[in-house]
């Protein structure tokens, strides 16, 4: 909890508090001016986006060239049917794990260092599912019929089959879609009010007025507020178990050794949050520094994350480990060849890679100077995704090439256009997410202002601070 | 269409569709060169006197002229274009079965690299000129040719043409023309005539104890290979009783996989063991001399001395050759196999009057002197053939005029001047004297597609203005054949609808000569010098010499030893890879004295570590786009080596330096691992392990026999109730939708408190939820060939992927022939595996050939996967694929453990791109009964789910059930070892469900409970007989 932590930022506090859990924000309208002025475009981000949008291009041409010339332009080497899009679609799930989880459950627990980053968290969420849904349609063959999964009457009466781990993806991914953007959309009601009332260009304005559904600060509305939040955080927390899980059922359902094992539940839904908590660090960490956030992301904040992170990151290890207890103690022998192919034959590179990157490396955070120290956190985030799609590809690809029938057995390799819309789908991603935090309020307005202890805040009310602030560090 | 018309009831496939007689008002038929396909319009008025009705097919009686063995074919018509061979069971050679091959004709007939019309050459270019100029040009050359002045060079057929072409050539004061057929083995046929007076005895394997083969490949292209193969499973089927194989070669070939024993000699010391197991020296200096392993010998020897007959084959194309098959006949005379497995009174006619390769050569001295002042060449590639030291492109540049009848652009024509492209034999008449007292009679299947002419009829044109027309009187060569048919018109006709008739046609005139070659002295085989590896040069066992090599199916069938597909490689043995440090894929050179190829290695343990073999058929200069610039021509390394007495061009033998060349070529391989690592994938039992009469007859005897589990039966009395539960693999067989487990993709179709089964029930007027599909395949017949992968494509419209210009967008491997298959794209629905077992460092090692299709599971992993059910099971045990349902999420092929599904990744069959399988008129070979896939579908084997329902169609017009055994799938139909068999395994009446039953019976993966509808039966192997000395 936060308020056990001690202050350790290098800014003292002007008023001596232990419980003081931003001591570099003093009041209200320090908040409202700190956030709102991260609300406009520079010009820094417009080449930011220019680029995200580049990549989405370059993506986008890659994939109507497959469209157009077929599955074939990607590097499918048959029998590994599954292959890039796949492996990023289950990163771009997990991805999105870690905003429901810190929105979501850290809420119900009533962490307090949930309050700065549950945005960007949440948003990131949004944008990676977004991402995410896209790839199941874009591995398809013939993409323009991805509708037919989905249940809908038609005079032919053929539904779709619902024991297929694919029609459950369906349904897994457009619920958390929805849930998620609820939930996002949600919280930002207070805020998007707080800043129609502070917006003086009139269309700018009309648009927030719409997007605050008339939000007046009454009690009434944060009575029903506060309800539908704890509701929505509720009807979330499962979902956080359970995507995953349905996503991992596309595996475990199967009979692929590697594939079907009853661990890939939790296995998942571990490996999600991880990833997700890293991607919330590659994410946050620029962020807070570029929008001046860093007394509103504090490192106590980061570091409370990750330690999460680090927790996620053994329960990954240990998953690994059990992965190979299971293939040994199970007297399997395909899946015992299989594992061995994975770990010391044709793909020890790549589990040697997610090796590192997720178990390894993140030991590292049991040091409490590292956690505490943004720019390793924001190098072992890279680590980490690059690890977690690694994750992905070591369990998509090597069971596929190491199958039942030996005669079959085979290599892969991606092509151009598969790292192109692999490229294009970070590039829809961060164009998203760019869009977002320029117009949209990346660290909460009203949350931060409720952990501005009461006694600070009518100070400077009405007046400008009295104060100024000097450089903070990390 | 009273000639198609059945009897109502008691019908057979066969017979229904017993072959039309289709006499010349047949041949008109509609029109069928492809840029009239445009409209759908019926036929009010059949063009040919009702034998076309739009949608039912018309077979034509046959013969395949692929090689010279004239097997017998059904070609299948429909709507004016042949789209399909199979062989016609009532032709005494083949007896149904067609090989490879033979599959392929029909893409030879559709090639789009054909010559469209005749051409000459005018200055450095080609024009085109109509029929009546070739023609007058052709007569006007003749005048003031004589005697030895013409060559006329003819792939060697037989039957009524070499005949026709003597008199045609005599008429014209000219030479009798040269019989040449690259493949023929010469030297057997000199010493065959010599022994036995018979140019080739049918060989009966079943008759044989022992089968020992020096280096003749009879199941690939030495001899007959159909009737070989045919009978050669026949006798290994026969367990206890089957022979046993020896192999004795320098490299095992497709046949040398097949045998239990191979004994490794160096290439020419076959004569010396030859000798030596009939008692000439010692068999140790005999073994020091071959490098063969003594004790091999030894127990070779020792195990000759109890099986009688044991049957001798010789086909080593080496120096001595003849001398080989001398002492091979005097072996099979003293072991007592004339007579009994070698029949010199059934003799094998295909192969009488062949040219000896010393005939081709001397013509080709006296080209280059200068003496030949026309030369026509028809049917055969000698450019590509013979090899290159023998100078034939130097030769033909010394002859003035050079005719070609060439049907397709290739070295040899691209030489001529005047190209009179002949029909194709699928739209040609002819006479084939397969066997000595059968005739096997050849008719258009189709008209011709393009504005080709058939030699016969251009050559009687051509006396018409010369003074031969004296003797050519007929306007036709149909008409010249209708007048040597013993019966003339109306026999002619009659026999037209069987195909075959018994009776000799008139032969050449002047046949070759035999040789008496025993005075001419043995040559010499020298000894290796250091670091010198023999070269062993052998036929392609699909593309032949060469002359398949414009047909993608044959390109793309793996080759059953290598696997290799679209590409030449050099075979080199594992321990010279290591001393080289090489990996497959490594280019090595291989330098004799007569030139250099550069291929990439192929690391096979069945090879001796002195020698490397090269294939030959490939390396086409020119030969159409699926053959030029495709791997390599060995003939360029290979010496002219003639036998001085039989005159045998031997290719084999040569020395040769092997050196690294720094390149790679990736080996266009479809093999994964070539171990099965303990899978039970392919499983054999030893012969002494077979159940004796008695114990058989224990087993039942169908498995609509087998108690099918009852998921309501009460639990067996006593502790036998663990193994009791429904659907225990290793007991049940057929659980099908009669199994608890099986219902798992139906849904409440098939669960018993349906309401409403639908189709399911068993009840329904379809009958089909009484029926379950299944396909026996028995490993002890199956010896590998590969024809059911080419009767698969043919039947199924399987596009093939590695042609060059279907490689340009494949990642990684733009534009290389067989790219897609180096990126596992092959589309085949069925694959020959072949797993080595045992130590693949010495020569004990065994293969095992595995045929792998869709096993039909009953219970299938991928329907359930499946999310918009594009994958069902059908009422009758198939499980089906929707392709027009089908969204491409591949999680099918996924979840399938025997990896028989294949994703169409391009527009394999998209006429309008790249990757277009098959450019017209390719096309018109498309089977009409199947879709064509687009791109991002799967497809995999339906068990020929058209023939199943088309069957049921018919039983149900004429008011009758499906007869058993009335009809069966592609595969089995072409499976020149009756391998396979696929019928009703719910019905006791159908053979399938007793060969199903079989002790030998087995499941692949039966640990993953899915049930399969394919049964393999256990290859049978045949150890050593127990006295032989032991290698120890």
């Amino acid at each position: 909890m936060a308020s056990t932590l001690k202050p350790v930022d290098t800014l003292p506090p002007d008023l001596p508090s232990a419980d003081v859990h931003l001591p570099g924000v003093k009041t209200y309208h320090q908040v409202n001016v700190d956030i709102r002025s991260t609300l406009h475009p520079t010009k820094a981000w417009f080449g930011a986006l220019s680029i995200a949008i580049l990549c989405l291009l370059v993506g986008i041409t890659a994939w109507m060239y497959q469209i157009y010339m077929g599955l074939g332009v990607a590097g499918y080497e048959p029998p590994v049917m599954w292959g890039v899009y796949i492996v990023s679609f289950v990163f771009w799930v997990g991805i999105g794990h870690a905003g429901t989880l810190i929105s979501a459950i850290l809420y119900l627990f009533r962490a307090g260092f949930r309050t700065t980053i549950y945005r960007t968290a949440e948003a990131m969420t949004v944008f990676a599912v977004m991402t995410a849904g896209l790839f199941p349609i874009l591995h398809l063959g013939r993409p323009w019929k991805f509708f037919w999964l989905i249940p809908y009457p038609n005079w032919r009466l053929i539904w779709p089959q619902f024991k297929s781990p694919l029609i459950w993806d369906v349904f897994a991914i457009l619920t958390y879609l929805t849930i998620s953007t609820t939930f996002l959309f949600l919280g930002l009601v207070p805020d998007i009010a707080a800043l129609r009332d502070a917006e003086t260009h009139p269309i700018r304005k009309r648009i927030y007025a719409v997007l605050s559904l008339g939000w007046r600060n009454s009690d009434q509305e944060w009575r029903h507020f506060s309800r539908a939040y704890l509701f929505l955080a509720a009807l979330s927390t499962p979902l956080v178990l359970s995507v995953h899980s349905v996503v991992s059922f596309d595996f475990a359902m199967s009979l692929v050794p590697g594939w079907h094992t009853t661990i890939f539940a939790p296995y998942f839904v571990a490996g999600a949050i991880f990833s997700g908590i890293g991607m919330v660090f590659t994410i946050l960490i620029p962020l807070r520094r570029w929008f001046g956030l860093k007394r509103y992301v504090t490192i106590n904040d980061l570091d409370a994350a990750a330690k999460m992170c680090l927790l996620t990151s053994l329960v990954v290890g240990l998953a690994y480990l059990t992965e190979f207890w299971v293939a040994w103690y199970s007297g399997n022998e395909v899946e015992q060849s299989y594992f061995v192919a994975r770990v010391f034959g044709q793909w020890w590179w790549a589990a040697w890679i997610m090796l590192t990157c997720n178990v390894i490396l993140p030991l590292s955070l049991f040091v409490q100077r590292l956690r505490r120290n943004t720019t390793w956190l924001f190098i072992l985030s890279l680590f980490i995704n690059l690890g977690m799609w690694y994750e992905r590809f070591v369990i998509v690809i090597p069971g596929l090439s190491h199958e039942f029938e030996p005669w079959q057995w085979t290599r892969y390799s991606p092509s151009a256009v598969d790292w192109s819309i692999l490229l294009g789908s970070f590039g829809w991603f961060f164009m998203w997410f760019l869009l977002f935090c320029r117009q949209l309020p990346a660290v909460p307005i009203a949350e931060i202002k409720e952990i501005v202890p009461a006694r600070l805040r009518a100070l400077g009310k009405h007046t400008e601070p009295e104060y100024t602030l000097p450089e903070l560090e990390g | 269409m009273s000639d198609t018309s059945a009897p109502p009831s008691g019908v057979r496939r066969r017979e229904f569709l017993k072959v039309l007689g289709a006499t010349g008002a047949a041949t008109a038929a509609i029109g069928c060169t492809s840029s009239h396909v445009e409209k759908l319009i019926p036929y009010l008025v059949q063009p040919d006197n009702d034998n076309t009705v739009p949608g039912v097919s018309t077979y034509f009686a046959t013969t395949c002229r692929e090689c010279a063995a004239s097997c017998g074919v059904l070609a299948e018509a429909r709507d004016g274009r042949t789209f399909k061979l199979e062989g016609n069971p009532e032709h005494p050679l083949n007896r149904g079965a067609l090989c490879a091959r033979g599959q392929a004709a029909v893409q030879g007939l559709l090639n789009p690299d054909r010559y469209r019309g005749p051409r000459m050459r005018r200055g450095n270019a080609w024009a085109n000129i109509t029929w009546d100029e070739a023609i007058a040009l052709l007569a006007q050359k003749l005048a003031g040719v004589q005697g030895a002045a013409s060559v006329f060079l003819n792939r060697h057929e037989s039957g009524a043409f070499p005949a026709f072409l003597d008199q045609w050539l005599s008429a014209h004061g000219l030479a009798p023309h040269l019989s040449y057929d690259p493949l023929l083995d010469g030297a057997v046929v000199q010493a065959n005539l010599q022994s036995y007076g018979v140019a080739w005895p049918a060989i009966d394997f079943t008759a044989a104890r022992l089968i020992v083969s020096f280096g003749a490949d009879f199941l690939e292209t030495w001899g007959a290979s159909v009737p070989q193969q045919l009978s050669f499973a026949d006798a290994r089927a026969r367990g206890a009783q089957a022979p046993r194989f020896v192999y004795i070669g320098p490299r095992r070939s497709l046949t040398g996989l097949n045998a239990d024993t191979w004994i490794p000699c160096a290439p020419g010391s076959e004569l010396a063991i030859a000798r030596a197991l009939v008692g000439n020296g010692s068999l140790d200096d005999v073994a020091t001399q071959s490098g063969a392993p003594a004790d091999a010998l030894r127990a070779l020897r020792s195990e000759l001395e109890s099986a009688s007959p044991a049957l001798f084959l010789s086909g080593a194309n080496v120096r001595n050759a003849f001398e080989l098959a001398l002492a091979v006949n005097d072996l099979n005379r003293s072991h007592g196999s004339v007579g009994s497995a070698l029949l010199p009174d059934r003799a094998i006619a295909a192969f009488e009057g062949a040219s000896r390769d010393a005939d081709v050569i001397d013509a080709l001295d006296r080209m280059r002197r200068g003496q030949v002042a026309l030369l026509f060449v028809r049917g055969v590639n000698p450019v590509h053939t013979l090899p290159a030291a023998a100078g034939v492109a130097d030769a033909l540049a010394k002859v003035p005029f050079k005719v070609s009848f060439s049907s397709y652009p290739d070295a040899t024509s691209e030489l001529c001047d005047l190209i009179l492209p002949d029909n194709h034999p699928l739209e040609s008449w002819g006479i084939a004297q397969p066997l000595a007292g059968e005739m096997s009679l050849q008719q258009p299947a189709m008209r011709p597609l393009f504005d080709t002419r058939a030699t016969g009829d251009v050559l009687i044109d051509v006396a018409h203005r010369t003074a031969a027309s004296s003797r050519f009187g007929m306007t036709s060569y149909r008409d010249w054949i209708i007048e040597q048919y013993p019966g003339g018109v109306r026999a002619f006709t009659a026999a037209l609808e069987k195909g075959v008739a018994p009776g000799r046609v008139a032969g050449r005139m002047s046949a070759p000569r035999s040789t008496t070659a025993a005075a001419a002295a043995t040559p010499a085989i020298t000894p290796l010098a250091e670091g010198e590896f023999h070269l062993v040069v052998y036929p392609h066992p699909a593309l032949g010499e060469g002359s398949g090599a414009n047909k993608p199916w044959l390109q793309e069938m793996p080759d059953p030893v290598s696997k290799v597909s679209w590409q030449s490689w050099i075979e080199v043995h594992p321990t010279v890879a290591k001393r080289l440090d090489i990996v497959p894929g490594s280019v090595l050179r291989v330098e004799t004295s007569a030139g250099h190829v550069d291929a990439p290695a192929f690391v096979y343990p069945g090879i001796r570590p002195d020698t490397v073999a090269i294939a030959l058929g490939r390396g086409h200069t020119a030969y159409g786009r699926f053959a030029e610039g495709i791997g390599i021509n060995p003939l360029t390394a290979v010496p002219v080596a003639l036998h001085p007495g039989a005159g045998v061009l031997a290719l084999s033998g040569a020395h040769a330096q092997v050196h690294t060349v720094d390149a790679f070529d990736e080996l266009v391989t479809t093999e994964g691992s070539a171990r099965q690592h303990d899978r039970g994938i392919a499983q054999v039992v030893p012969v002494t392990a077979l159940l004796s009469r008695e114990e058989r007859s224990r087993l039942p005897q169908t498995v609509a026999n087998v108690r099918m589990p009852q998921a309501e039966n009460a639990p067996a009395e006593g502790g036998e109730e663990e193994e009791e539960y429904p659907g225990k693999p290793d007991t049940d067989f057929l659980p099908g939708l009669r199994s608890a487990v099986a219902a798992d993709a139906q849904g409440e179709l098939v669960s018993k408190n349906a309401k409403d089964r639908g189709m399911y029930a068993l009840d329904h007027w379809s009958g089909m939820a009484k029926r379950r599909w299944a396909m026996t395949i028995d490993l002890a017949r199956c010896t590998g060939c590969s024809a059911c992968i080419t009767a698969c494509y043919a039947e199924n419209n399987v596009p093939t992927v590695g042609a060059p210009y279907q490689s340009t967008r494949t990642p990684g491997y733009q534009g290389r022939p067989g790219a897609n298959i180096l990126r596992g794209r092959e589309m085949t629905w069925m694959r020959v595996e072949r797993y080595y077992e045992g130590n693949v460092e010495d020569s004990s090692f065994e293969a095992r050939f595995v045929p792998m299709l869709c096993q039909h599971c009953g219970n299938a992993p991928c329907e359930p996967v499946c999310p918009v059910y594009a994958t069902y099971h059908s009422p009758d045990g198939l499980n089906v694929q929707v392709y027009n349902r089908c969204v491409g999420t591949r999680y099918c092929s996924n979840n399938c453990p025997y990896k028989v599904r294949y994703f169409n990744w391009f527009g394999f069959g998209e006429a309008n791109r790249t990757q277009y399988a098959w450019p017209e008129p390719l096309h018109l070979q498309l089977n009409p009964d199947v879709n064509v896939r687009g791109k991002g579908v799967m497809e995999k084997c339906t068990f020929c789910v058209q023939r199943i329902r088309e069957a049921e169609s018919r039983a149900r017009l004429e008011g009758r059930e499906v007869q058993p055994d009335e009809f069966t799938t592609s595969c089995a139909q072409a499976c020149p070892s009756r391998a396979i068999i696929f019928g009703d395994a719910a019905s006791p009446d159908w053979t399938v469900s007793h060969v199903a039953a079989d002790e030998r019976g087995y499941h692949v993966f039966p640990e993953l409970n899915t049930y399969t509808a394919v049964v393999y039966l256990k290859k049978i192997v045949h150890p050593a007989p127990p006295e032989a000395p032991s290698g120890a």
